[in-house]
């Protein structure tokens, strides 16, 4: 377990989704990546009930951590448990409700690039496809500003500018010893832009 | 590495009873206990297997006041002799007595190791601490019947869990005989039954109806 970056690649207008992905997916066996696997990290949405202060508590799985649970407020406060978590969700469910049709994952491919992981991931929404996510790990490090710039040099070789600087999440932990909570930070802001988008794009009714 | 296929099976885990009997024993006889229990069970050429557990309860309310019995409670533990132990979220269902031919009470139980900042994650989630003590004895195991024999010490200044500030409660031991089972394992409790026979007249194991205690 290492550092790792997450980050949102458009998907240019005139190409599917699909199509991108697998460009990605090309160019990074290109470099030298070998296939090693899929991968899935989904999110679903809570949102309290008859509390005096609304929350919304997310909860999410990686199948890199496949027996924990990451419980997420919207303060970013991060609660690591056993994936058991899901059934004290269920004894929870007169006070904290899950949103309907906000369940939201990314998944695909991963790739092992000597020290590296790479994943590129497509996003959907309530079973449509809303965009992709790279994420790119390197292993023997723990502490993001260490190995920032050796990061940096493979991303901006496979996603370009977009990886101009370290993701919004990961900035203010750069000198900590990395934790896979931070993984799931990232993850979940791009889940929570995509629903916005998805929000902005539907129709007023 | 399985890959996603492992998550979504380790989600649904089947649901677990809790199968309980309840005594209490004086302080003074307490030794005489521990011997018997000692020969009974597993392990019994090792030392007594100690613990030292700070618990607090916390609860969530429904904060309109039509439903205001209606309410939920997490048990947060933590190991005071194991400081680097993870945390761990215990709930409790409603126990049903059942009638006189059940011999053990059963309480649908869930147990969630969790890190070590759940206390402030319930309290921003809404729940608020109802009561807390540390719980400090022996426990023994024979197959997978776990036997507890403990005391509660109320903390006099709150929050300090410090040897200095806890205050014992009563004159006399807790004795807990308990299984985790999964759902419709009706066997067990007998089992129980016939264990908790064999630490008769030292303490007398019962379903107590916690409700009406109250």
């Amino acid at each position: 377990m290492g550092v790792s970056c997450v980050y949102s690649y458009p998907v240019p207008e005139g190409r599917s989704g699909a199509q991108v992905v697998d460009l990605l997916q090309k160019q990074v066996e290109m470099l030298g990546g070998i296939k090693a696997g899929t991968f899935l990290v989904d999110c679903e949405t809570y949102q309290s009930v008859m509390l005096n202060t609304p929350k919304t508590l997310h909860i999410l799985h990686n199948s890199e951590h496949p027996a924990s649970c990451f419980a997420i407020l919207d303060s970013g406060a991060t609660l690591v448990a056993d994936t058991l978590f899901n059934g004290l969700m269920s004894n929870l469910k007169n006070y904290y409700q899950a949103r309907k049709g906000a369940k939201i994952e990314s998944k695909g491919q991963r790739f092992q690039l000597s020290d590296f992981i790479l994943k590129v991931g497509s996003v959907s929404l309530a079973g449509s496809m809303k965009g992709i996510l790279v994420e790119v790990e390197y292993c023997p490090s723990a502490i993001a500003a260490d190995c920032w710039n050796l990061m940096k040099e493979l991303l901006q070789s496979l996603i370009g500018g977009v990886a101009e600087s370290p993701p919004r999440s990961l900035k203010p932990k750069m000198e900590e010893v990395y934790t896979p909570a931070t993984t799931m930070l990232q993850y979940l802001n791009h889940f929570n832009n995509f629903r916005t988008a998805a929000a902005m794009s539907q129709p007023a009714r | 590495m399985e890959g996603p296929a492992l998550a979504p099976s380790l989600k649904n885990i089947a649901p677990q009873q809790e199968y309980l009997l309840q005594g209490s024993i004086l302080d003074a006889h307490t030794d005489a206990l521990l011997h018997r229990l000692r020969g009974l069970c597993d392990n019994a050429e090792s030392s007594f297997e100690t613990f030292n557990d700070y618990e607090a309860v916390y609860m969530l309310r429904n904060s309109s006041t039509t439903q205001q019995s209606q309410y939920v409670l997490f048990r947060v533990r933590h190991a005071l002799d194991i400081p680097d132990a993870p945390d761990h979220i215990r709930y409790l269902g409603q126990a049903e007595m059942g009638d006189r031919t059940r011999p053990t009470l059963v309480r649908a139980c869930l147990d969630v190791a969790c890190s070590s900042n759940v206390r402030e994650f319930l309290t921003e989630m809404g729940f608020r601490m109802d009561h807390d003590y540390v719980a400090k004895g022996i426990f023994f195991h024979k197959g997978r019947m776990k036997v507890l024999v403990y005391k509660i010490y109320r903390l006099i200044q709150p929050g300090s869990t410090d040897p200095k500030n806890l205050e014992q409660l009563g004159n006399s031991h807790l004795v807990e005989l308990s299984v985790v089972a999964p759902l419709g394992q009706e066997q067990i409790g007998e089992d129980m039954k016939t264990f908790s026979e064999q630490l008769k007249p030292l303490v007398m194991l019962e379903k107590f109806d916690h409700r009406r205690l109250q």
